[in-house]
């Protein structure tokens, strides 16, 4: 089993989502977050007063799929995220020990 | 098992079922009695048997908190109190008394209890006020009656001494438990005890009368809230048979039940739970009255704030124990006009009505719903009262006292209605009035709300628009709920009829609930970085006034809807929204011009109209209503007769001057030379140009010495100067020369002059913004500066946020934009003129 790490654009979320959906991935985690890449962050000039933006929002998306099934999931992730455009996000994947539905202790990729 | 309980059947477990069957007449005051009774039997049989053979010790057992009120419900916790004579005493009680409380806890009873000596129960422990607080509805069970009536008569000597200081420590607690519920009776799904205007809240009323028993209105309250007390208490017991549970959490499933199962003919959950808000506002603003005697009572501070606000007063109200008194009801209460006052009274100092002006206004209710239909105040009324710095607070006296919906019938829809939402947490009103005292803290500068959205706060000049949005921004919720925001939209335009709003009130008002929703949309499902999201942006919106509410209300709406929904992400993608948002519409002054060609036939205006307009800014078009465009039009034509048409008006809070004439150069530095020579104070401007090199010129200014208030006829002559600056037989230089230096800025001056420049943001000229400490003179400094070096002024937009300038010229130079030389000389130009 393996999770998905991915950081991705506010505004891609739904289309994301949907893309998941339609390959048949329905058990993801949403948060929202900010932070920067190499995007980095910026100062900003409003009406003469300068706000740092330093952290730009941004969502993090989280999910567990088996092993059989990531790099479909991945593809599915990075075509629907992405834009072409600076600041899109990255993926990041970990290997799972284990995975333990709390209902009924189903183990491994039933409880998925 | 030990020895003792061998054999003993002290009692039964106890039966939810059988109890149930009290409840199915729908009387709670019988099950609570019932279940008092099994308990009693069950406690004292069991402790006559197990408990009394194998103490040596004098001892007497007592019924404690709701037990000992005789309230017990069907899963409440059973408190016992083991009272014994000494220290020592207690040890040898320990070993019979955990036989004897495993016994009780088999038959199915959760006890809370302990062990106490008389001297304990009466040493103030601020540790465990509860203690003291359920000492107050003690009741003898068992055991030795004197040990009992030791206690009681030392409570009675402990009370009269401690009972303010733990009346103060009850408030506190009390406080502390409304604030866990954000001091609102109104969740969509309330915890039914503890939460504010919940059962909790009852007992504190009583709890206080004891502790104040030279208050007899405390406990007179308690018997005006018999029905609430019979509503609440028919739906804890129906919770806790519902779940066989202590459950308090009045859940939505558990919602479609109770409004199934208690109503006494068929109706919605929905308004099933307007009954249940209903009782628990009334239960809640009973509360905390008697927290505030405490508090009153224990602050000096508060109380020297109190006397201070005791001088507000006017001919028909009073300020008395900071709550508003009225002097003569029946005068205050006769006009709409008048109640209005009342509340926009209570706005401006921030202060409640008294227990006392409430009743009285609630009992005038129906009559105060007729005059607001007969003789409904004024739109300046209206305003007046949307403009107080705590409206919010003056609404919620309204809506407890009953006037919100006299005064606004369409209010009925919302009030307490509960929509199914995961994200709200309150109902539709409620959520509504949180919305407006979001609002009432951003322009009160309150430090807990982000610093940018303060400031824009700060740049609004009419906030009364913006609570009023935010009033009705829902209202429609109640009957449009598949599309609320039209049917928030119809009513409002009803509602803002009756007020006597005018047209471009109506419309900024009407826009702003129509478009409530663009701004959350944009910022949660559009890419901020692609410039099409911030032209749709300013295609939808319009002006910068537009988004700027709009932005102040998307804050305020999200941030009601729970204590945590504007999270730092959500405000900082709000913000980047309007940024983006702002910066085209700053962009578009310049670049988006009206065509005559898409007027004619899609508007209303006559085709010389149309041409009159070619070439003027798009955003001439968004701020100015149709009647205005007509009259701008009839200037013209009076500019082309004699040259130039100049226009002053009064506005409520300022001069309006409107000039029309050919375009020349330095017109725009003239205009404002000529203003500053007579000391007025230019707060705001625009300067616009059409195809024709006609320019349209307003500006917005100050009196401070009240000259043309004073003598009218200064007005005239104001105006003949203006025009002879412009047709050039009188020189600005010499006008200024004969007026005293404007002052320098102060030493202290907070604002750094800056002065940018954009040159992407039109295709034809240099955007310069320009932000400084605003002082007389200024603008006429700038524009001179400006016109010396050559440059056409195109479009002007200048806007004054208290000391601060922000100045938005757009400047050509031989027809073109600057080039980097050029501007690095003007800009260097421009603060130097600044500093003066």
């Amino acid at each position: 089993m393996k999770k998905i790490e991915a950081i991705i654009q506010p505004h891609k979320l739904d289309d994301v989502k949907e893309a998941l959906k339609s390959i048949g991935v329905d058990g993801i985690t949403i948060t929202e977050i900010r932070g920067h890449g190499r995007q980095k962050g910026h100062k900003e000039v409003y009406r003469g007063m300068e706000y740092e933006v330093d952290l730009l929002p941004k969502i993090k998306l989280e999910t567990v799929v088996p092993d059989a099934r990531l790099d479909e999931i991945a593809r599915t992730i990075v075509a629907s995220a992405r834009t072409g455009k600076i600041g899109d996000g990255k993926i990041f994947i970990y290997d799972v020990a284990e995975a333990i539905r709390i209902r009924n202790d189903d183990r491994g990729e039933a409880a998925l | 098992m030990s020895e003792g309980s061998q054999g003993a059947a002290p009692c039964a477990r106890l039966d939810l079922n059988t109890l149930q069957s009290t409840f199915e007449g729908r009387d709670p005051f019988a099950v609570l009695e019932r279940r008092t009774g099994q308990v009693d039997a069950c406690v004292i049989s069991t402790c006559q048997h197990l408990l009394a053979p194998h103490l040596a010790v004098p001892f007497a057992l007592a019924a404690a908190g709701g037990y000992g009120r005789r309230e017990l419900f069907p899963c409440s916790d059973v408190d016992l109190l083991l009272l014994v004579g000494s220290e020592n005493d207690v040890r040898q009680v320990k070993e019979p008394l955990s036989e004897y409380l495993r016994v009780l806890w088999d038959s199915g009873l959760r006890i809370s209890h302990s062990v106490r000596t008389v001297q304990e129960c009466c040493q103030f422990n601020e540790q465990n006020i509860e203690l003291h607080i359920s000492l107050l509805d003690l009741r003898f069970l068992t055991g030795e009656l004197d040990l009992f009536h030791r206690l009681q008569h030392s409570l009675t000597d402990f009370y009269a001494h401690q009972g303010k200081r733990l009346a103060v420590r009850l408030a506190e607690m009390t406080r502390q438990r409304h604030l866990k519920f954000d001091n609102t009776p109104y969740h969509l799904e309330p915890n039914i005890k503890e939460s504010c205007g919940g059962i909790r809240d009852l007992h504190v009323i009583g709890w206080f009368s004891r502790l104040y028993p030279n208050r007899p209105e405390i406990a007179e309250t308690l018997i005006s809230l018999q029905e609430a007390k019979r509503f609440l208490y028919t739906l804890r017991c129906f919770l806790h048979f519902e779940s066989a549970r202590d459950n308090n959490l009045l859940t939505f499933e558990l919602q479609d039940e109770a409004a199934r199962r208690l109503a006494t003919e068929p109706v919605s959950p929905e308004n099933w739970m307007r009954q249940y808000f209903y009782h628990a506002r009334q239960v809640f603003g009973s509360a905390v009255r008697p927290l505030e005697l405490a508090e009153a009572e224990n602050s000096p501070l508060w109380r020297q704030i109190r006397e201070r606000r005791s001088r507000i007063s006017t001919p028909e109200i009073t300020i008395s124990r900071d709550r508003i008194l009225l002097r003569h009801p029946a005068l205050t209460l006769s006009s709409a006009e008048s109640v209005l006052g009342l509340f926009t009274f209570a706005g401006r100092h921030g202060v409640r009505l008294s227990w006392d002006a409430q009743r009285r206004v609630r009992s005038e209710a129906a009559r105060i719903r007729q005059s607001f239909l007969q003789a409904p105040p004024s739109w300046r009324i209206w305003r007046e009262f949307f403009s107080m710095p705590h409206c919010a607070l003056a609404l919620q006296a309204m809506q407890e006292s009953e006037v919100l919906t006299a005064a606004i019938p369409e209010w009925e829809h919302i009030d307490s209605l509960v929509v199914r939402d995961f994200y709200h947490r309150y109902t539709v009103d409620e959520h509504t009035l949180l919305a407006i005292q979001i609002i009432d803290k951003l322009k009160g500068n309150a430090p807990s709300a982000p610093a940018r959205f303060r400031h824009l706060a700060a740049e609004e000049e009419d906030p009364a628009l913006l609570r009023i949005a935010l009033l009705l921004h829902d209202i429609g919720k109640g009957t449009h709920p598949g599309d609320h925001v039209r049917g928030s939209r119809e009513m409002a335009n009803i509602i803002l009829s009756r007020f006597g709003a005018p047209e471009s009130a109506k419309a900024a008002i009407l826009f702003l609930i129509e478009h409530h929703l663009d701004l959350s949309q944009t910022m949660s499902s559009r890419d901020l970085h692609d410039p099409a999201t911030a032209r749709l942006l300013s295609s939808r919106i319009g002006t910068q006034e537009d988004l700027r509410r709009l932005a102040l209300l998307t804050y305020a709406d999200i941030s009601a809807v729970n204590p945590g929904a504007m999270t730092p992400w959500r405000a900082e993608q709000l913000w980047r929204a309007y940024s983006i948002g702002m910066e085209q519409l700053t962009r578009e002054l310049a670049s988006e011009r009206i065509h005559e060609a898409e007027l004619v036939g899609k508007t209303s205006l006559p085709a010389e109209v149309a041409h009159f307009l070619e070439g003027f800014p798009v955003r001439y078009l968004r701020t100015h209503t149709q009647q205005e465009i007509e009259h701008h039009f009839a200037l013209y034509r009076r500019s082309l007769r004699e040259g130039v048409a100049i226009d002053i008006q009064r506005e409520p809070h300022a001069w309006l001057l409107t000039v029309i004439a050919r375009d020349q150069p330095r017109l725009f530095a003239s205009l404002c030379g000529a203003l500053s020579s007579f000391g007025m104070n230019i707060v705001k401007a625009e300067a616009f140009s059409n195809a024709s090199a006609c320019i349209l010129d307003q500006i917005r200014f100050t009196d401070p010495l009240h000259t043309l208030e004073l003598n009218p006829s200064e007005v005239n002559r104001l105006e003949w100067t203006i025009a002879c600056v412009l047709k050039q037989t009188i020189s600005v230089e010499d006008l200024l020369k004969r007026r005293r230096p404007a002052p320098r800025p102060a030493r202290t001056a907070q604002i750094t002059p800056s002065a940018r420049f954009h040159d992407e943001a039109s295709d034809t000229a240099t955007l310069i913004e320009f932000i400084g400490e605003d002082r007389p003179g200024l603008l006429y400094d700038l524009a001179s500066t400006i016109s010396a070096a050559g440059c056409n002024i195109e479009v002007v937009m200048i806007d004054t946020e208290a000391h601060k300038a922000v100045d938005v010229f757009y400047v050509t130079r031989n027809g073109g934009k600057l080039n980097r030389e050029m501007e690095e000389q003007l800009q260097a130009d421009l603060i130097r003129a600044a500093a003066g």
